[in-house]
């Protein structure tokens, strides 16, 4: 295969790709019978589908496109790594998204065809039955699978909030034995990422993110529901590079997270020019001004739904002129405040609190958050002694 | 004898404990494992934050969360002498919303649930991927619902006195392909027969006539004597009053009112789900419930013969769909695009309101009540369909599944009668 660069500086990473892949290619494959080529090709996708979809995963990981035969190689090998798929507490809308909601795309074929071990809302086998396949999974591909939890884990009461299966195992202790045992972990959603919905003020079950149960590392890709881009990317990240990715100071992939949505918001030009939606349904909001004063907390979220969008490319809420509540943010429930009302001055109250003193990975971006906090604090003063547009 | 068997597949899982006496279903208790405390967790939060964080309760019927948590909010408004009056456009696109969302829900748990394990029980697999199709169809209607919503699941576009969204004639233009899809695909797999052939009849319908994978799940239904099974007290209850549902109770040949006030909530034992009951008595909810309650024709017909059984009671669900996709059709033809999106200029700054919001989801009456005080919750109650179902029932009658099940020869037949109710149980416990 030949490889045009204009940049010699991937050389290296790329040689490390290939022999990242041809060390996967020895392991056995999950099912001998059968290949994700062909898999795809029997659902009806072309060759010309799926090299577009691969040149599509390579600029979302932010690799130049020269290393797009590289991700289609990749996704051929990657049922050599098994997924165990866990639910613990949630609302289920993390595979709806990825899963049941995404047309039949090469991304949920792909987790479709890789495995899925356990994967509860998909899988035929019921009740005793996916117990034993799960146990199974874990004893067969011990060291060697890669664990994707969906859900916040309940603490309280010695994790009696959620039991499951025929033996009324605790989802805590199911979480913690499949984490030990797992080559890469990684937390799907806000839910299993920093405990989600359920560990809102009072937190009455006391639930917490994977992270709190495994002395292991866990990579979280939060949003709720997180992008089925991220999710895949995640996994052919891990493919290719056989490492963790950067992470950020919440341990969120940085090729995915190191953006706030208000960076590349597609109102973002109002923003500048101090014009906002004051109100729903005035006249700004036909204009499609900035939604910070309704209560957009796109400055304070990273995220990349505005490249991303859902629904295959759909839409996203700010499109719909609702803002963004930032749900990839820890906590956000408690700390981003009130739905429809502007987070302003009560920033420093917030998730960002004691961010500033330890910035670590994340330093240029606070530092860039407190001077738009400024820019927010102009813009909002403007915007009120200039009249409404006409 | 007792036997514990593990549903899974319905958003979460469910434990129902069997007794069998004399090779039948005998009794059944119905347990989840399961628990978030939704409702604790809105107490304290500002009264919006329901927006946000009832959809939350299912990744499944999120938008109907979302619609009844705002209409809550409404009501308070109009309680406490607030006018809130929606523009055609905003009722509208709630509504075309909300039937797209019905629709995905229903055709996933055909296509996920019902056909292929009623080709199970009765050993007719044909060993197609049926995830598939399911997959399509609902990929497609969402997108549409997208367009308007910003996403799904977990859309957040309605708010008090409206919608967010400001559609162009390009959204419209594209949520008319989007439906003109899925009522092609629909045509062509799941009933086999043209749109109109299929709404043209009434009760002279012959199920023979109808072909696709809906009428080979209906042969086979009829060849297993499915209309003779699973039939509960017969009585059904509807409280939205939207598309074309109508509230109401259904007993017997009568249809009379219904006042959401005498819905009450009541803890059970050993489960974390609470049961429901409109003046002590239990009903059934659901697409069955809203089509006997509105007099649907077809479903009367078919009730006629079969009552409350299995057959009817799939067959309703599937039904609905077709009568979905068509209204939504009307619906995006009527919106005129220059009316407002949301219509309170500036939200009331009210110190307290108290509002119930009702909207039927895909599995029945949804119904949210809040209490507001100082602009802070301080009671939310979430009362979602399969409570109604689900509950293990009282001293005078057992709950409606419960009755579905109790007779059945084996514990397979009751697993299905038990999933035709189609259950949530992210919902029922939150
Ligand atoms: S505040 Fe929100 S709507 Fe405005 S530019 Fe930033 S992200 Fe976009």
């Amino acid at each position: 295969m030949s490889i045009e660069k204009t940049d010699s500086s991937y050389d290296l990473l790329y040689r490390s790709f290939k022999e990242r892949i041809a060390q996967l290619e020895t392991l056995p494959k999950m099912d001998e019978s059968n290949s994700i080529e062909r898999a795809i090709e029997e659902k009806g996708f072309s060759r010309r589908d799926f090299m577009k979809w691969a040149g599509m995963m390579t600029a979302v990981l932010s690799l130049p496109s020269s290393f797009t035969p590289l991700m289609a190689e990749a996704i051929k090998v990657a049922d050599r790594l098994p997924i165990v798929w866990l639910h613990m507490a949630e609302c289920t809308g993390c595979s709806e998204s990825l899963l049941r909601s995404a047309e039949p795309t090469i991304d949920s074929l792909i987790f479709d065809y890789i495995s899925l071990e356990y994967h509860e809302t998909l899988m035929a086998a019921a009740g005793w039955q996916a117990e034993q396949n799960l146990e199974g999974a874990i004893e067969k591909y011990k060291g060697r699978y890669i664990l994707m939890v969906e859900g916040g884990i309940p603490t309280g009461n010695a994790g009696a909030y959620l039991t499951i299966g025929g033996h009324a195992k605790k989802g805590k202790d199911i979480a913690y034995e499949a984490s030990e045992h797992a080559a890469a972990i990684f937390a799907i959603g806000t839910c299993s990422a920093f405990g989600g919905v359920q560990a809102a003020v009072p937190n009455p079950t006391g639930a917490v993110g994977l992270s709190e149960i495994t002395h292991k590392p866990v990579i979280n890709v939060p949003g709720c529901p997180p992008s089925e881009k991220n999710i895949v990317g995640t996994l052919l990240h891990y493919i290719l590079y056989g490492t963790l990715p950067a992470l950020d100071a919440y341990n969120r992939p940085k090729w995915a997270y190191r953006n706030r949505i208000h960076d590349l918001c597609e109102r973002r030009g109002h923003f500048d020019a101090g014009e906002f939606v004051e109100q729903f349904g005035d006249a700004g909001a036909k204009e499609g001004y900035c939604l910070y004063k309704v209560g957009c907390k796109g400055p304070y979220t990273f995220n990349n739904c505005s490249k991303n969008k859902f629904n295959q490319g759909t839409s996203w809420p700010v499109q719909v002129g609702f803002g963004c509540m930032g749900c990839s943010e820890p906590d956000f429930w408690d700390t981003m405040g009130v739905v429809g009302e502007p987070l302003s001055e009560k920033l420093y109250n917030t998730t960002f609190s004691g961010m500033g003193a330890d910035a670590t990975a994340d330093k240029i971006g606070v530092t860039l958050l407190s001077a738009t906090v400024v820019g927010i604090a102009a813009h909002a003063v403007i915007s009120t002694i200039k009249k409404p547009k006409e | 004898m007792q036997i514990k068997q593990l549903i899974e597949k319905i958003e979460g899982e469910a434990e129902l404990d069997f007794t069998l006496s004399h090779g039948r279903v005998e009794d059944v208790t119905i347990n989840f494992g399961f628990y978030r405390g939704i409702e604790e967790i809105l107490v304290g939060k500002h009264l919006l934050d329901a927006l946000v964080i009832t959809p939350r309760v299912c990744g499944i019927c999120n938008h109907a969360h979302l619609i009844a948590s705002v209409r809550a909010i409404e009501d308070g408004y109009q309680k406490a002498g607030v006018e809130v009056a929606l523009s055609p456009k905003a009722k509208g696109i709630r509504e075309f919303t909300l039937s797209c969302e019905l629709i995905q829900n229903h055709m996933k748990w055909f296509y996920l649930t019902i056909l292929p394990q009623l080709e199970r029980l009765v050993g007719a697999e044909t060993g197609e991927n049926y995830a598939l199709k399911a997959s399509y169809l609902s990929s497609t209607i969402t997108k549409a619902l997208a367009l308007f919503a910003g996403q799904w699941p977990h859309s957040s576009y309605a708010v008090p006195g409206g919608v967010t969204c400001d559609p162009t004639y390009v959204e419209v233009m594209q949520a008319q392909s989007l439906l003109d899809e899925t009522i092609r695909f629909f045509e062509e797999v799941v009933i086999g027969m043209p749109f109109e052939c299929y709404l043209a009849r009434d009760k002279a319908l012959h199920l023979q006539e109808i072909a696709g994978d809906f009428g080979r799940l209906l042969g086979l239904m009829e060849r297993e004597g499915m209309g003779e099974v699973g039939q509960s007290h017969d009585r059904f209850i509807v409280f939205g009053e939207e598309i074309f549902f109508r509230s109401g109770k259904s007993m017997a040949t009568t249809v009379s009112g219904v006042d959401v006030r005498y819905v009450e909530e009541a803890i059970q034992q050993g489960s974390y789900a609470k049961a429901v009951s409109y003046k002590q008595r239990l009903y059934e909810v659901g697409p069955l419930a809203r089509a006997m309650v509105a007099k649907e024709p077809m479903v009367k017909s078919l009730h006629k013969y079969y009552k409350d059984s299995l057959l009817t009671r799939i067959f309703s669900r599937v039904h609905e769909v077709v009568r979905l996709l068509d209204y939504s059709k009307t619906l995006l033809q009527n919106l005129r695009l220059d009316e407002p999106s949301a219509t309170l200029p500036t939200l009331p700054k009210l110190d307290s309101l108290e509002g119930v919001g009702v909207v039927e989801a895909a599995r029945g009456s949804l119904i949210h009540r809040t209490r507001v005080v100082e602009g802070h919750i301080t009671q939310y109650d979430i009362i979602v369909p399969t409570q109604w179902n689900l509950s293990h029932g009282n001293a005078l009658e057992r709950g409606i599944a419960i009755e579905a099940m109790v007779g059945s020869e084996t514990i397979e037949k009751a697993s299905f009668i038990f999933k035709s109710f189609d259950i949530c149980s992210v919902c029922t416990t939150q």
